[in-house]
């Protein structure tokens, strides 16, 4: 076994790297840019090594300098991770001449799985069903007939060229054919110039199922059940569960087989991961490609069977045994984990960069019907900077069931308190109680298809509202009691009116003697509900029981009332004395302004390039201008059709998120 | 006897109707509410107790004879704010527009009078006219009667004004002279003299926004020290403004139970200070930290915002709190900085509160509009105005503390109580690379010379052991145990006895 292991990556994985190096009795080394000299994982591996600037092209990914630190630290063997030098054959291959021993599988095997054509022959190859196609050209209609016929319907003719939708037409029949193969070509024609197409089966209600595999030097390897990663957005993916709730057994089986023998035949000697893209109709799977590294979502696994995938990859690359075999590996109870992304979720999902001022994950351990894991590797205070995956974390529980480990995924989330950057929080707690997830019938086009106009928050439950008003009251009741001098020993009963669009208009609060305790009545005519929360003035977090039933909620105060999230949804709420409620019905509502007419900067960036200049007309939709911020430039466009009235910021300005960047007249 | 009593309710329903209803639904259609139920969400539900509300004016002028309103375009009295006593007038604008004649200067003036003797803080609700032109001097004569006690009051009980509507000419000074300021945005407006003669004078064309609104005086001239989004938000924050503040300087300012632990550690502020001195770092985010609860109410907030001050509690008890913003121009004092600070440390200092002071300062803005502007004098402000404080005196340097502005920042050598550093302090006349530049300034040809002196007057420099060796710094601290040290050194302050040269007063560099 090795002495020192270095650790080629950062952030989460890094200290997940160093958890379980730490438990096999193995000191850690860490390699660190710039941008991560405070972080986490330098702070807890036994030595750290800066090597270099922040960019990754300038550090993390430099082979040289993995190198120099691995000899520096006295490492026998080296962790990539996943990204940066991963995937990387140049770079196992380099260690070898080094006599460092890379944690990942052999050279040979990443590269053979590493180039798209080579990975789909080899699969064939391998017995491995492939997405039966035509790759070469296609120059008539009844050519394109005959490969359809073979293929079998339904199938998806494309333009070689194609993307953003264009160039692609599904066929379900010879007439479907005959029609849309020179309509695709035409349309190739003009939007490309290319008017190339190829044929192939087009997969219905596909979904996104991989197979871990795992494999020694011995040439075992074994497959660890599956994952179910369909929930993705921009083929990024967001929510991973392991079993996938389309898979029985026999399926699972197939898939399974099919996968390790793909990587007996690369002599797989670590773990690994086969992609599958399967139909939700006929549970047909067809290869897509593997990933020689361990995954993102490794987590679910280990969940599941009970493994430690980085341990297995450290024994394997260690020259040891696999110790158990495929009948050994048990599927128990059901996973999920769900990504928390720095990025605005109500603005088409933008990056949010920033410091975390308060960072307050849930609790690992227990929770509802299941268990918490958090892999993490920031803490509070952490900066989120614009160089890296803007993941924060990754949420994981684990329960006897698929509904147990979903409900615990919601309440560990509603628990997930963050501020300073915009998160995906309120979209992953939504999916979480979103019916369609909750059926397990979904394709990877369940985002769009689910929230086709972007997310805008979670619709609000009748349930959750009465939640957040007694969470209000009860805080406001709290400070009240306080402010009016009286004793917290004793009892207390305060009537409020209830400002919040759609909810009880009335709420008693009787704060009983304590902090910590209260009975609820909504309205005059409701029932009296027992309310019990420990949370404290200055608190983001509010953990609370409303008669007998547990939730979570974060609440920050405005200058009246408190802007409160629960389950998904967002409010502001504001638990008014009777007379100012009175007042306030008597007073006009304040026109607020008119938004649509002024275009702010969605994120904090460069302004690139201005587009437009005073008096131009717009049309809705038109770029104004090019906001750069974490070297992605994004289009600021107008909202409607208008004259620009006023440009606020020139070429070269810094903005701030909510800056004003044009006026339309 | 009966209808006798009923008379008294006739009268009083008829007071309390001031300008009548059609004039009160004016109001509202303006986004305002009427002077009765401003008090009414001011203070606590039926703790309000009128004065004069028969007080009728004595003009017979102009046809005024018979044009009479009891109450005459005030409404006067005394409440409770959370139970503490307050006084309170609140102009009546839907009486006589609310104008000031010589009856309703004499309501003011008799509670006043009446805060003063009795220490209770007065709230002046304005939303008026203007002086009642029908009784000429008369008028003017109530105005200095108010503004008189509104001097003697200052230092003695707090002066809060709340700018509702129109305020202009006379009634714009009595404001001036209280202790803070506060407007509600839209719908209020203040000045000197209004657009119609600025257009005369200066061909000027403005509209009373423009000219006076809540946006101009919070931001750009400091005359507000806030501004809130309606009627209803503002008098809410006045409630929680008064709950800081002492009912007089006869009197320590109110604690209250606290929800939090004076031991609180914050790990996270081990990684506020960015590892590139330049960098800028929120210094709201230290203060919401340290503070009870992550409870603070910021005064100013939109003027001079290079400089932040604030009043939190600590352990229950009431602090002020000055501190450089370095989000903000790099922190750095300019006049409107150093004038917003200073008044606000001799509020804390007249009325016994406690001053934080957290201090990231690169020095005073150079250049020739600061000094033309008399940055010499507005900075001498805020200097006069540490030193002369007697009040328990805190500090903490976060990172640099550099020149003069060093010293003004409360340091120990203006009777600095308990002075703390962070490991990140650097205090210094200047930044190594200017130290380098005056020192060795026959070396500047050669960088690589530069780059050593450089790095060798940071070492020097570049950390608060320097200070500390010579007892400038009482000891440097760690950022994540900041909360508990202040409080820690406030608790051995509480019995602080310190007494300046006996004057007749100080001759502050106004």
């Amino acid at each position: 076994m090795f002495d020192r292991i270095l650790i080629a990556n950062r952030g989460e994985i890094a200290v997940r790297i160093i958890g379980t190096a730490r438990r096999l009795g193995i000191s850690t080394a860490i390699v660190y840019s710039e941008a991560d000299a405070d972080s986490l994982a330098v702070e807890m591996a036994d030595e750290a090594i800066a090597i270099g600037p922040s960019p990754a092209a300038q550090s993390y990914l430099v082979i040289e300098k993995i190198i120099a630190a691995a000899r520096a630290a006295g490492a026998d063997a080296i962790h990539p991770g996943f990204g940066f030098l991963s995937e990387n054959a140049a770079f196992a291959r380099a260690l070898a001449a080094e006599n460092i021993v890379f944690i990942g599988p052999n050279a040979a095997a990443i590269e053979a799985m590493g180039d798209k054509i080579e990975s789909k022959k080899r699969a064939a190859a391998a017995g491995v069903s492939t997405v039966p196609g035509f790759p070469g050209e296609i120059d008539t209609v009844a050519r394109a007939l005959e490969i359809s016929e073979q293929i079998g319907f339904p199938v998806m003719i494309k333009a070689s060229a194609g993307g953003g939708g264009k160039g692609i037409r599904v066929a379900e029949n010879r007439a479907e054919v005959e029609e849309g193969f020179p309509a695709v070509r035409a349309e190739a024609k003009n939007a490309f110039g290319d008017d190339r197409v190829f044929i192939e089966k087009f997969i219905r209600d596909p979904r996104h199922i991989e197979i871990q595999v795992l494999g020694d030097k011995h040439g075992t390897v074994v497959y660890l059940g599956e994952r179910e990663c369909s929930i993705q957005r921009r083929n990024q993916k967001v929510i991973e569960e392991a079993p996938s709730p389309l898979l029985e057994a026999k399926t699972r089986a197939a898939m399974g087989e099919q996968a390790a023998a793909l990587a007996r035949s690369v002599n797989y000697d670590s773990a690994g991961t086969v992609e599958f893209v399967a139909s939700g109709v006929d549970r047909s799977f067809y290869f897509l490609e593997m990933n020689t590294r361990l995954q993102v979502e490794h987590p679910v696994t280990e969940m599941i069977t009970g493994l430690d995938l980085v341990e297995q990859m450290i024994r394997s690359a260690a020259g040891e045994k696999l110790s158990f075999a495929q009948k050994d590996v048990t599927i128990n109870g059901w996973a999920v984990e769900s990504r928390l992304y720095a990025e605005d979720p109500r603005r088409n999902f933008l990056p949010s960069i920033g410091r975390l001022k308060r960072y307050e994950p849930p609790h690992e351990g227990p929770l509802g019907p299941g268990i918490v894991r958090l892999d993490s590797g920031v803490r509070e205070g952490d900066e989120i900077s614009i160089f890296y995956d803007p993941m924060i974390a990754k949420l994981v529980t684990h329960a006897p069931t698929r509904r147990e480990a979903i409900a615990t995924q919601a309440m560990a989330l509603d628990r997930f308190a963050i501020e300073g950057i915009r998160d995906n929080g309120a979209f992953l707690a939504t999916i979480m109680r979103e019916p369609g997830f909750l059926s397990g019938e979904f394709t990877t086009g369940y985002i769009k298809a689910t929230f086709p106009d972007g997310f805008q928050g979670a619709p609000l439950g009748p349930r959750a509202a009465e939640q957040a008003i007694a969470a209000c009251a009860f805080a406001r009741s709290l400070l009240a009691r306080r402010l009016a001098g009286i004793s917290a020993g004793s009892k207390a009963v305060f009537d409020w009116a209830v400002l919040a669009a759609g909810m009880p208009s009335m709420v008693r609060v009787h704060l009983a003697p304590g902090r910590g305790h209260a009975a609820i009545t909504f309205d005059q005519a409701g029932k009296e509900q027992a309310f019990e929360s420990a949370w404290r003035p200055g608190r983001l977090l509010m953990e609370a029981t409303l008669d007998g039933e547990e939730f979570a909620l974060t609440l920050k105060p405005l200058p009246t009332g408190w802007a409160v999230a629960i389950a998904g949804s967002s409010l502001n709420v504001i638990i008014a004395t009777p007379n100012e409620a009175a007042l306030r019905a008597r007073l006009p509502l304040k026109a607020a302004p008119d938004l649509s007419r002024i275009v702010l900067s969605p994120m904090p960036g460069l302004v690139v390039s201005v587009d437009a200049a005073p008096g131009q007309e717009v049309k809705a939709g038109e770029g104004l201008m090019v906001v750069e911020a974490m070297k992605m430039q994004n289009i600021i466009r107008a909202e409607r059709d208008g004259v620009v009235a006023k440009v606020h910021v020139a070429a070269g300005a810094t903005v701030a998120a909510d800056d004003p960047l044009v006026e339309l007249a | 006897m009966q209808h006798i009593l009923d008379e008294l309710e006739d009268r009083r329903a008829r007071a309390r109707l001031g300008g009548g209803e059609k004039r009160v639904e004016a109001q509202h259609a303006k986004g305002k509410l009427s002077a009765r139920e401003r008090i009414s969400l001011l203070l606590d539900e039926d703790s309000f107790e009128e004065y004069d509300m028969f007080v009728e004016h004595r003009c017979a002028e102009f046809g005024m004879a018979a044009n009479k309103i009891p109450g005459d375009g005030v409404v006067t009295g005394q409440g409770r704010i959370n139970g503490r006593l307050v006084y309170v007038f609140s102009k009546d604008f839907t009486v006589f527009g609310g104008s000031l004649s010589g009856a309703h200067a004499a309501k003011i003036t008799k509670i006043q009078d009446m805060a003063l003797r009795n220490g209770a803080p007065i709230i002046g609700i304005f939303d008026a006219g203007g002086a009642r032109i029908q009784e000429g001097v008369e008028s003017l004569a109530g105005y200095a009667e108010i503004f008189q006690r509104n001097i003697l009051a200052s230092g003695v009980v707090p002066q809060i004004s709340v700018i509702m509507g129109p305020c202009a000419g006379g009634d714009v000074y009595s404001p001036a002279m209280t202790d803070f300021i506060f407007m509600v945005r839209d719908t209020s407006y203040m000045y000197v003299t209004g657009p119609d003669v600025v257009k005369t004078v200066t061909n000027e064309i403005v509209t009373h926004e423009e000219l006076g609104g809540a946006r101009v005086h919070a931001t750009k001239s400091g005359v507000a020290d806030g501004a809130f989004e309606n009627d209803i938000e503002t008098l809410l924050q006045i409630r929680r403004l008064v709950d800081f503040l002492p009912g007089s300087n006869r009197e320590k300012p109110p604690a209250r139970e606290s929800f939090d632990d004076p031991d609180r550690l914050e790990e996270s502020l081990d990684r506020l200070i960015p590892a590139n001195p330049n960098t800028p770092y929120d210094m709201k985010e230290l203060i919401e930290k340290i503070v009870d609860e992550g409870d603070f109410f910021e005064l100013s907030p939109d003027y001079g915002k290079n400089i932040v001050i604030a009043l939190a509690r600590m352990e229950g008890e009431t602090i002020g709190v000055v501190a450089n913003q370095p989000m903000v121009l790099a922190g750095v004092l300019d006049s409107d900085a150093s004038r917003k600070a200073a008044r606000f440390v001799r509020f804390c200092d007249c009325f016994d509160i406690p001053i934080v002071t957290l201090v990231d300062v690169p020095g005073f803005l150079p250049g020739v509009k600061q000094e033309y502007g008399g940055l010499i004098k507005h900075g001498a402000k805020l200097l006069f105005a540490y030193g002369e404080a007697t009040v328990p005196k805190v500090t903490v340097i976060t990172r640099k503390a550099y020149g003069g502005a060093y010293d003004v920042m409360s340091s120990k050598h203006l009777r600095g109580d308990v002075n703390y550093a962070w490991p990140s302090a650097e205090i210094a006349v200047m930044g190594a690379k200017g130290a380098v530049e005056i020192i060795f300034r026959n070396e500047i040809g050669e960088p690589e010379k530069i780059a050593e002196r450089t790095k060798e007057y940071r070492d020097r420099f570049a950390n608060p052991f320097v200070a500390a060796s010579l007892g400038y710094l009482d000891d440097v601290i760690k950022p994540h145990s900041t909360r508990r040290r202040i409080i820690r050194a406030l608790r051995t302050l509480k019995n602080k006895k310190l007494e300046n040269p006996w004057k007749k007063h100080d001759n502050i560099p106004l």
